[in-house]
């Protein structure tokens, strides 16, 4: 099972079956409900994840990613198969939660989900409130908070180019397929938004 | 815009910590079976707002609105580019209206379905509003008013001003 810490590219296709993405897709454009099935199963984790770290609310994200996927299942005549069914449909849900953050602007509402064990484990994380860390008290659900509140403030662009990539790993590239921009463009809102968190959160980080 | 000048390695370091958040466990067990009674029961998937249905039926106009969100410069622009196309338009179309043989104020009255030179008569006759008094448009609401003051020009030769003289003088 694919974790939501593992990085993950686009086109690294998760093929636990054995069956052909392609040929999943085909059946299920003919109306196959278990190779639907079988979609959703292969990339539920990935979906919710991205629509998650988006919106910093279980709930929504929950809506979000069944949505994304029914809108996808009825849109499945429409996908002509000129990139991958995978970005067709993180296009798909990338959309529909854009729409979704610019309609409740300024309304967050946070509702975080738990660190797994091994957050506690993470020598990354623990350098970042050991005690040479200006916050000294600071513990991992403080800064996750902290993390998700600055995350907010960033425009939904700038946000899902860090989720996509700093949090998910997908590359450049894959993030300006579907997003719909050039690779500069990511790039600069990647600078831009990093640079930004880097201001929202100067006292949580090492100088 | 390179990383080299700062490569946000401690930021990075932070945002690992966004990949240990992870959904109640036995989350993933019946995602995907809610999906499905979803689409069974004929759900569609939320209301779809024009702006969807644009992006997933016309990436390139989706783009577009893209474009125009990120640079709201450009709809000014475009706005500004159409209004002065559609003048000039106006303009063109008004010029190309303008019959041939009129110029210097005169206006001549032709039949539109004769040849202009089937009557002599009113083709060599213009009409000059000076010399009548009053002036004549193609507004219907105007061509009928005098140019002048009914009563105030005693050239005017239409009008009169009315003068009571008393029986006895």
């Amino acid at each position: 099972m694919l974790t939501m810490s593992e990085p993950a590219t686009l086109s690294d296709q998760n093929e636990p079956s054995g069956q052909l993405e392609g040929d999943l897709v085909r059946r299920a454009r003919h109306g196959d409900l278990a190779a639907y099935d079988e979609l959703v199963k292969r990339y539920q984790e990935r979906i919710y994840a991205t629509i998650y770290h988006m919106t910093a609310n279980h709930e929504d994200a929950n809506d979000l990613a069944q949505e994304s996927f029914i809108k996808a299942f009825s849109a499945l005549k429409s996908f002509k198969g000129g990139s991958s069914f995978y970005t067709w449909l993180y296009r798909i849900a990338v959309n529909k939660t854009i729409n979704f953050l610019k309609q409740r602007r300024n309304k967050h509402h946070i509702s975080l989900n738990d660190l797994d064990f091994n957050a506690e484990h993470d020598p990354d994380l623990m350098a970042l409130i050991s005690d040479k860390t200006p916050h000294r008290e600071v513990n991992l659900s403080e800064l996750q908070k902290k993390l998700n509140e600055a995350l907010l403030k960033l425009s939904e662009p700038h946000r899902m180019a860090v989720v996509l990539h700093d949090v998910q790993g997908v590359s450049h590239e894959e993030i300006a397929d579907v997003m719909g921009c050039n690779v500069g463009t990511v790039r600069s809102r990647l600078f831009y938004a990093r640079q930004q968190l880097q201001g929202y959160l100067a006292e949580y980080i090492k100088s | 815009m390179s990383d080299s000048k700062n490569d946000f390695q401690e930021l990075k370091r932070l945002l690992k910590l966004k990949q240990h958040e992870v959904p109640p466990p036995g989350y993933f067990n019946h995602f995907s079976g809610d999906v499905m009674a979803r689409i069974r029961a004929g759900e569609s998937a939320g209301p779809e707002t024009a702006l969807e249905r644009i992006q997933s039926g016309s990436p390139f106009l989706a783009t577009v609105l893209r474009l125009f969100e990120a640079k709201p410069g450009l709809i000014g622009a475009m706005a500004t580019s159409l209004c002065l196309l559609f003048l000039m338009g106006v303009v063109l179309a008004d010029r190309s209206d303008e019959p041939t043989g009129a110029s210097g104020g005169q206006l001549s009255i032709q039949s539109p379905s004769s040849a202009p030179d089937s009557s002599p008569m009113l083709a060599s006759a213009p009409l000059e509003p000076a010399e009548s008094g009053i002036s004549v448009s193609t507004n219907p609401v105007s061509s009928l008013q005098p140019s002048a003051s009914l009563f105030g020009s005693p050239q005017n030769p239409l009008f009169q001003p009315a003068a009571f003289m008393p029986a006895g003088h």
